[in-house]
């Protein structure tokens, strides 16, 4: 199998102490969420290293907003698996997951310290406020790209059936989740 | 709480979620609603947490398993969070040339809008606890209407809340939360 992922792959063979170079600096320290990293590593490996091409990354990018999950990471891991099979995928998925994860360790641990501090407190409660928000639009951000395409109304219909669904009737998410995957098999196939 | 239960629970999460915030409904639902492992207030925190580091959303987890079990918890956050990338390998190898097929494009977009609709559920509970009195409910107001119209990226949003309560606070326009 490795053989095979080593034979579609053309060009400079990063070793695997480049890949993780290359996604630990560019897969954690990168605001602004998915999307931005991926801009940032298709600067890296497809324009300026040449590791794959265009077809390969977007390949990859579709994939990993297929996979369940973190769609970064398996974005990361299915570059390492093409670049180096096996021991590419993991040491991309390492170098890509574990700076940012001791960063949030600390950061919780510090949280959980200054809980009793009234101004850091103070703080706290309006960052959190915030995040209410963060957590409202992120909704809109996943669903906004179908609703803007011809999908209009089943944006409108499922997200509408799903919310109803959890919060009126108090069906598990994993239900809701299970129950669109149905539905969506048996809708008329979605627009290109 | 036992580590690889928390690991299966974190897992349960991130298996069925499609993007970063996207598992916080069944996180909640688990972890919150049946185990009372975790609150709402710390749920809140640990999307706070993310928003304001580098790095994916789907963090958010790891802070959750060290709010639940401190840092072996947090470890069991990671494993969750990363175990799903393992998947894009037989993707990759497999079946690449599918991912075009119109009916698991169908399946794949049903499911990620409902993932959408139960995440905005999912920001209810949250509002519910972390939205005490007019300050935060204008924050949350005022936040949501930039997040929507501008590019701002969210640490500034979440830096400049964090001064306004505290600003608003030590002029004793927030009460009783000391």
């Amino acid at each position: 199998m490795v053989g095979q992922a080593e034979d579609s792959i053309a060009g400079d063979r990063p070793g695997l102490g480049e890949i993780a170079d290359v996604f630990a600096r560019y897969g954690n320290f990168t605001l602004g969420g998915g999307s931005a990293t991926t801009a940032t590593i298709h600067g890296q490996i497809v324009a300026r290293r040449h590791w794959v091409d265009d077809q390969k990354f977007s390949l990859c990018f579709a994939l990993g907003r297929l996979t369940p999950g973190t769609n970064v990471l398996a974005f990361c891991t299915g570059i390492g698996w093409l670049l180096r099979g096996l021991p590419g995928a993991l040491v991309a998925l390492l170098a890509a997951s574990m700076p940012c994860t001791l960063i949030v360790i600390v950061v919780t641990a510090l949280f959980r310290e200054w809980q009793d501090n009234t101004i850091v407190q103070a703080a706290i409660h309006g960052a959190v406020a915030a995040a209410v928000a963060i957590t409202a639009k992120t909704s809109w951000t996943i669903a906004g790209p179908i609703y803007k395409r011809r999908e209009r109304w089943r944006v409108i219909i499922i997200g509408a059936a799903a919310f109803g669904l959890y919060v009126g009737l108090g069906v598990p998410a994993i239900s809701v989740l299970l129950l669109a995957a149905f539905i969506g098999a048996l809708l008329p196939v979605a627009a290109p | 709480m036992n580590l690889a239960l928390l690991y299966l629970l974190l897992l349960k999460g991130t298996c069925t979620a499609f993007a970063g915030l996207a598992s916080l409904p069944v996180i909640h639902d688990t972890l919150v609603t049946q185990y009372h492992a975790l609150t709402d207030q710390q749920l809140n925190q640990a999307v706070v947490i993310t928003r304001s580091t580098p790095g994916p959303v789907g963090l958010y987890i790891v802070s959750v398993g060290y709010f639940v079990a401190g840092v072996p918890g947090a470890i069991a956050g990671w494993l969750a969070m990363i175990t799903p990338a393992f998947l894009i390998i037989p993707l990759v190898h497999f079946a690449g040339r599918h991912t075009d097929h119109p009916r698991v494009k169908s399946i794949l977009q049903a499911v990620v809008i409902a993932s959408a609709g139960l995440l905005l559920a999912a920001s209810i509970p949250l509002a519910r606890v972390a939205l005490t009195d007019p300050v935060t409910v204008g924050i949350a107001a005022i936040s949501l209407v930039i997040l929507l119209t501008t590019e701002l990226d969210t640490l500034w949003i979440i830096l400049s809340a964090a001064v306004v309560s505290l600003s608003a606070s030590s002029l004793g326009l927030i009460a009783g939360f000391g």
